[in-house]
């Protein structure tokens, strides 16, 4: 190699060096100034975007699958104003498809992006899926059209929808009282209210994730799946349901009441099997919550609103009185048709006086004085402590948002007198709601366990089915007190041959009458009617429990919720599988099914 | 006799242009196998991404589905094809109770196994998939090195 070559190949090493090595200074420069920081930072946010997920609300199923509440798409259309070529066509579509205001969209979408700096603009929400087809109908055929010569073809560029999930409850009002509503139309900070929407609000919601979507697919990286919020599967049978509630309206309409409640309880694990409450809302329609329930009313008057029970709390004076040995079933009172305590004289519901009672007759004619008698009998101590042990003096704290109670007077209250230990006995002068009834009454029905009332039977968690154990609250009375009191109310009613007995079933009831207090004192005129009952009397199934509120055909529970219970029951041993005495009897010895 | 042990200029040139010419052929491959894999790997992204917005799409698919199925199978609807076909709830007089020996009656719905059963969750994207040339050596060195379990002779 010549020297001349040598010194040429030199210097071109020379100047690709000098030249690399500028690049390369330069590269480092670059990256290392202030400003390339900032260039570099501002660059990530080209690189993706961060959203939050939120995951579909839980679903809620009946006892048998069966869906009350689930998510369906629905959209959000909107501008987006950049990709905007034709505002005319994108309007007229809008406004014809929607049912826009075709100016204010024109308005909307002639917006320019640069000067304004609103790049989206959102133009309906909650847009059905059908709309939606439509729009892409349109759109793609706009598409699919060909231009001839110099025609401008129309196209609806820069009119988007996302889609997102919507609450929905494909039942209606159907058992809208239990489930509460959701108010989806606040898509971010939507909450349940009442019911389980708003017991299990947080469960249902799930946990919304934020989450960063590269572009960049060379960045990809797995995005975790946001697990749905928890499924929940209740106690509560969809058919009985609605015939409970169909009953309830039936029979507020037959017996002229303001509103009324059913409540329908299994007692040996307290799930509720159904309760029926009037108003009820369309939990679809939630806005109408305001007018449908005007201030005071509960949304659910099962668990929210208490009364003055009347002589359906006998039962509890009763199990109390046997329980802690002060009577028993066989023991005799002379009922004389008045009891005085305290300075005041307590009268039976017909003034009258009935002689010589045992216990079981003591129930079967509702004596308010031998009540008195047996609370006084008792004493203020025992009495109040199987009240408070029944779980009267709390809420049951049942598995629905909105639950309230009235606090128990007691003696040393200031507002305890001595006449209360004997109106108390008879179901005056203590307010419960309906599901601290049903809890309580419930332990009779259920050889002394008290159960909590629940609506939830299992959950889905994250892919997994947990079942939900029943809970036992206490155990008030002995089992043997309980077997001996449903007996007693099972001949208390075939005895007088109750209008609430079921034909081929044994079961145990007492009707209740309950006055209602007013600023001028009790007003007979203007009741409160119930029956509790529950059967079959030697292996209960059921508890139901009906309140009339002021029914206007008569005031006696005897006469208005007692027949209810009658048609309830014969309607309910249907769909609960539960064949006749005589029939289960027979099969009794053998394991079978019905 | 120096001259005669020289390269012929013309070779060393040739040496030197196919030494060139090879680190030329060796950058064009490497680049190009750059290519093709950070093409592939694109294109597998875009298909994920795709793969994701269509599952998030069944899933909305299967919620409208179960809902429709809700509302045709909903009370209401039941009650109007009921009374649509002239029928009416038995009474307690007209059923039939028959009794099945050995029968156990269905409990109640499953949406999802017990939590006994363990599911093991596949992640989408294996590490075969994320992880660099580099690192796929180093845990394979790092299983070369653990020993190897001991097997015990079976004995006849």
């Amino acid at each position: 190699m010549s020297e001349n070559i040598k010194t040429r190949f030199l210097i071109i090493c020379v100047i690709c060096s000098a030249v690399a090595g500028i690049v390369a200074f330069q590269m480092i420069r670059l990256q290392s100034t202030e400003s390339a920081k900032a260039l570099l930072a501002a660059s990530e946010n080209y690189q993706g975007e961060s959203r939050v997920i939120y995951p579909d609300r839980g679903n809620i199923y009946d006892s048998k699958g069966r869906l009350l509440a689930g998510n369906e798409t629905s959209y959000e259309v909107a501008l987006d104003l950049p990709s905007i070529s034709q505002p005319e066509t994108v309007a007229s579509i809008a406004s014809s498809v929607l049912g826009l205001d075709y100016a204010q969209v024109l308005g909307y979408a002639k917006m320019n992006p640069s000067e304004t700096g609103l790049y989206y603009q959102v133009l309906d929400n909650f847009v059905s899926q059908d709309k939606i087809i439509e729009l892409e109908t349109i759109k793609e055929d706009y598409r699919s059209r060909t231009a001839k010569g110099n025609e401008v073809l129309p196209n609806i560029d820069g009119l988007v929808w996302k889609a997102y999930s919507q609450r929905t409850y494909p039942e209606g009002t159907l058992a809208s009282n239990i489930l509460g509503f959701y108010n989806y139309l606040d898509r971010t900070g939507g909450t349940g209210f009442f019911g389980l929407e708003e017991a299990y609000n947080s469960q249902l919601a799930g946990t919304p994730r934020e989450v960063f979507y590269v572009y960049d697919p060379q960045r990809l990286s797995t995005v975790d799946e946001v697990p749905p919020g928890v499924t929940l599967i209740l106690t509560l049978d969809r058919e009985i349901q609605a015939m409970t509630e169909k009953q309830l309206d039936d029979a507020i309409a037959w017996s002229g009441a303001e509103g009324g409640t059913i409540v329908v309880y299994d007692p040996e694990d307290g799930g509720v099997i159904s309760m029926a409450t009037t108003p009820r809302l369309d939990p679809n329609n939630y806005w109408e919550y305001g007018d449908l329930f005007p201030n005071p009313m509960p949304y659910n008057s099962a668990i929210s609103k208490t009364y003055e029970p009347g002589s359906v709390f006998k039962v509890l004076t009763m199990a109390a009185a046997l329980d802690s040995g002060t009577v028993e079933r066989d023991s005799r009172f002379q009922d004389t048709g008045s009891f005085n305590i305290g300075g005041t004289t307590i009268y039976n519901w017909n003034m009258g006086g009935w002689g010589d009672v045992d216990m079981t007759e003591c129930m079967q004619y509702s004596l308010n004085v031998c009540m008195s008698y047996l609370a006084t009998e008792m004493g203020p101590d025992i009495f109040y402590s199987y009240l408070k042990n029944f779980g009267l003096d709390r809420k049951t704290g049942i598995d629905l948002g909105g639950e309230s109670n009235w606090p128990m007077k007691l003696p040393g209250d200031n507002q305890w007198y001595e006449v209360d230990l004997a109106t108390n006995s008879f179901g005056q002068g203590i307010s419960l709601t309906p599901i601290q009834m049903v809890m309580s009454i419930g332990s009779v029905a259920n050889d002394g366990r008290m159960m909590a009332p629940h609506l939830v039977k299992a959950m889905v968690i994250d892919g997994q089915q947990y079942d939900v154990d029943p809970v036992v609250v206490g155990t008030p009375i002995k089992a043997e007190t309980a077997r001996t009191l449903t007996d007693m109310l099972v001949n208390s009613l075939e005895n007088e041959a109750s209008v609430a007995l079921v034909d081929g079933y044994s079961v145990a009831g007492k009707t209740g009458t309950g006055e209602i207090a007013t600023p001028y004192g009790y007003s007979s005129s203007e009741t409160n009617a119930s029956f509790v009952g529950w059967g079959p009397a030697e292996d209960p199934k059921f508890l139901v429990y009906i309140w009339l509120e002021k029914p206007s055909i008569s005031q006696w529970g005897s006469e208005t919720a007692a027949p209810v219970f009658s048609e309830f029951v014969s309607k309910l041993v249907v769909l609960m599988d539960i064949p006749p005495d005589n029939v289960r009897m027979a099969g009794s010895n053998t394991t079978s099914g019905q | 006799m120096l001259q005669a042990y020289k390269q012929a200029p013309w070779r060393t040139q040739v040496q030197w242009v196919g030494i060139f010419l090879l680190v030329v052929v060796a950058l064009a491959t490497v680049a190009g196998l750059y290519l093709f894999i950070s093409g592939r790997s694109a294109a597998t992204g875009r298909r994920i991404q795709n793969l994701e917005s269509e599952l998030v799409a069944l899933h909305r698919q299967n919620n409208d589905l179960e809902t429709l199925l809700g509302e045709i199978r909903s009370e209401r609807a039941l009650s109007e094809r009921i009374d649509s076909m002239n029928m009416r709830p038995l009474t307690p007089n007209e059923a039939l109770y028959l009794e099945v020996p050995g029968y156990v009656p269905a409990e109640g719905p499953s949406f999802a196994p017990p939590p006994s059963v363990i599911e093991k969750r596949t992640p989408v994207l294996l590490p075969e998939f994320t992880s660099t040339f580099l690192e796929w050596i180093s845990s394979k060195l790092q299983e070369g090195l653990k020993s190897p379990t001991p097997t015990s002779e079976v004995l006849p």
